[in-house]
């Protein structure tokens, strides 16, 4: 009862989780168009202006659930693992270090190890890296709150990500019919 | 006694003549009056015709395929259209040429105008039409028609993996598959990451894991995986062969008669013979070296010979499974009334500095692919020694079905199965991966055979604009002597017949 009541108390606000949210989408979705701009092109080299925008639908469609999948996962990680450490208030601040670390893990590993040759690194590296990840990453959530100027440059960063989550989700959503329209064709 | 008109004469003689040119001329042809034969496709991904013991290879790869080779018409000069998947296939399922049907990218499509001309849309519902690529570019191609595909099996059945849930995008293969295996989930390399940082990574981690567990007693090196760059699915041929099979035996009691195609990855890279296979070729053969190619990577010889020797093993393993798959479908009577078409998309190249198929090199080993079609209860072996090219399989496939060929398919009934011998024919193969399918062919490598000579061109290349290789086949058939230099003569007749179907296939996209 008492572990149910914390919960309820640090659950996070609307607004925080909002901004949060925006992070993961502007980060996600700029990642995925940033990558397929090397495959543009050759995609101009053999798909119409239509074909290459239903390709660009199906991006938005798992970008939003990308994000999703990620938002769950740092409000799991408040839920558990920050449950007694922190303040509430200071959860927009920390979860968005959590994001950036996170996504810095994945993206960096995604552009170092591209080629068939590396599967070997790759797979050995795999469990060095996920420590490091945690052991920078959760000390960074605990401190990045407390550094005034730091919390203060990623709610402003948070801020301004809002404006491009109500361009990327719109987009998701005429996305998703697009590709619900392709398949039910 | 009724006397023969000259008509009545040339009636029956013409009849005489078709029958044996047509298919049922073969002297063991048993298929039933009146019903269709079935037509099974079996493709092995990446398989030089060079490699098969059969055509003079000195291992022993496959034993198997030259037992069927006895029972069959076997083409001796067989060429794709191209050096890499995505063309060649689609060269032998649309009937054309590559600068028609426009699929020239690496993982590209065929053009709009093209995609009804295929084996599923022509032989119609009157064939149960099944299809299952393991390697993904050729499943794409086919994903632009798919609803005339009967049963289509995504590249993961049969895989270790299982089923990989792409089936609720389906009616939309061809765009998903571009951008979720393509994209999102896997890259071809090229210097461009993984799309979807998320379930992109997660998935990326999840098969490399799987596959990196699959190492076993049996697969000590690991078992084989599509694609190489792309991180798909790890597989194992025994399960896939037997998934061949267990889908015949439903097609042959279930629909009859069917159009089956089994577009199947191995022997492609990575090589990964089983381990009782690993032991093989361990000989002294050395095969000729030949001198480095200005546009290739420069690959040692030793490290050349090591993944030939891979590649041969990898062949056995498959000719093993392909002697069982054929020796349970003597067993159940399929081979009585079906067609079963044995071939490649592309060949496999181990010489000149340069190990694989695809970038610019349009030598024999990476051109020339097997094609073997077995007729209904043929016991006789059958060859044919003049060149063909796999864009011939489409009218043949259309004739022995009795369905209309389509005008603008650029291939020819197979000489054997209704088609006449034309020594005289250009068979032309390109890779143009460089160049846009929506605009005129301007960068490319072409070869185009005619007789026992051949021609290689590179328009549009630096440097290589005018650098022309011109090989006797029949006295040099290693293609080691150019003889550009020497035979001015034919070097120029060679270079004005292909140059004119070029500037004829760019005549539609004139001001383009």
């Amino acid at each position: 009862m008492k572990l149910l009541n914390r919960i309820v108390e640090r659950f996070p606000d609307r607004q925080s989780i909002r901004n949060v949210f925006a992070v993961i989408v502007t980060l996600v979705y700029s990642w995925t168009l940033f990558t397929s701009f090397y495959k543009l092109p050759s995609w101009m080299f053999y798909l119409n202006s239509k074909e290459i925008a239903s390709v660009y639908a199906y991006f938005f469609v798992f970008d939003f659930l990308d994000s999703v999948l990620l938002l769950a996962v740092v409000l799991l990680l408040e839920m558990t693992l920050f449950l007694f450490v922190g303040k509430k208030d200071e959860f927009q601040a920390r979860s968005m270090m959590v994001v950036l670390v996170l996504l810095g893990f994945s993206m960096a590993r995604l552009a170092l190890f591209q080629d068939y040759e590396d599967i070997g690194t790759f797979l050995s590296s795999e469990l060095p890296w996920v420590g490091l990840t945690a052991l920078i990453g959760i000390p960074l959530a605990l401190v990045v709150p407390g550094i005034r100027w730091l919390g203060g440059a990623l709610e402003g960063f948070a801020d301004r990500a809002v404006i491009l989550m109500f361009i990327y989700i719109p987009l998701s959503f005429i996305s998703f019919v697009v590709v619900l329209f392709r398949n039910l064709n | 006694m009724s006397q023969l008109s000259r008509r009545d004469f040339l009636k029956v003689a013409g009849a005489a003549f078709v029958s044996v040119l047509s298919p049922r001329s073969l002297s063991s042809f048993r298929l039933d009056a009146g019903r269709k034969p079935n037509i099974i496709i079996i493709l092995w991904d990446a398989f030089s015709a060079r490699h098969l013991s059969l055509f003079g290879y000195p291992r022993l790869t496959t034993p198997n395929v030259d037992a069927f080779a006895e029972r069959s018409t076997v083409f001796h000069a067989h060429y794709s259209g191209s050096n890499y998947t995505t063309c060649g296939t689609a060269s032998m399922l649309t009937g054309m040429l590559p600068w028609k049907h426009g699929a020239i990218n690496y993982d590209g499509l065929v053009r709009s105008e093209f995609v009804r001309s295929n084996p599923y849309t022509l032989l119609g519902p009157e064939y149960h039409r099944f299809a299952f690529s393991q390697n993904p570019w050729p499943d794409r191609l086919m994903g632009q028609y798919y609803g005339d595909v009967d049963r289509f099996l995504p590249p993961s059945a049969y895989s270790l993996l299982g089923d990989d849930g792409a089936r609720i995008l389906e009616n939309d293969r061809a765009i998903a598959s571009v951008a979720l295996d393509s994209f999102l989930f896997s890259t071809q390399g090229g210097n461009a990451p993984i799309g979807s940082p998320v379930l992109g990574y997660l998935n990326k981690s999840r098969v490399l894991n799987f596959t990196d567990r699959q190492k076993s007693d049996s697969y000590s090196k690991g078992v084989p995986q599509v694609m190489n760059m792309n991180y798909l699915f790890p597989f194992r041929n025994e399960m896939v062969y037997g998934g061949v099979y267990s889908e015949i035996s439903r097609l042959e009691s279930e629909a009859p008669p069917y159009f089956a195609y089994f577009h199947l990855y191995s022997p492609h890279y990575p090589y990964r013979p089983r381990n009782d296979f690993r032991r093989l070729f361990r000989d002294d053969y050395r095969p000729i070296v030949k001198p480095s190619h200005p546009l290739s990577a420069g690959l040692h010889e030793d490290f050349i010979l090591t993944q030939r020797t891979l590649y041969d093993r990898q062949i056995a393993q498959i000719d093993a499974e392909f002697g069982r798959l054929i020796a349970s479908l003597d067993e159940t009577g399929v081979l009585e009334n079906s067609y079963l078409i044995f071939t490649s998309d592309h060949g496999e190249m181990f010489e000149r500095g340069f190990v694989g198929h695809g970038f610019q090199f349009m030598y024999e080993p990476v051109l020339q692919i097997p094609l073997m079609i077995h007729a209904p209860g043929q016991a006789q072996r059958n060859d044919i020694h003049t060149p063909t090219s796999n864009i011939d399989l489409l009218p043949t496939l259309l004739s022995i079905a009795g369905r209309e060929i389509p005008p603008d398919v650029d291939g020819r009934i197979l000489p054997g199965f209704g088609g006449a011998v034309d020594e005289d024919r250009p068979i032309i193969s390109m890779v143009a991966t460089e160049n846009s399918a929506f605009g005129p062919m301007k960068k490319a490598v072409i070869s185009m055979r005619k007789r026992a000579y051949k021609l290689i061109a590179y328009p549009g290349y630096d440097g290589m604009d005018q650098a022309f290789e011109l090989y006797d086949l029949e006295n040099d058939p290693e293609e080691l002597e150019n003889l550009a230099a020497g035979d001015g003569k034919r070097l120029a007749q060679m270079k004005d017949e292909l140059f004119g179907y070029l500037d004829a296939a760019n005549r539609p996209f004139a001001g383009k």
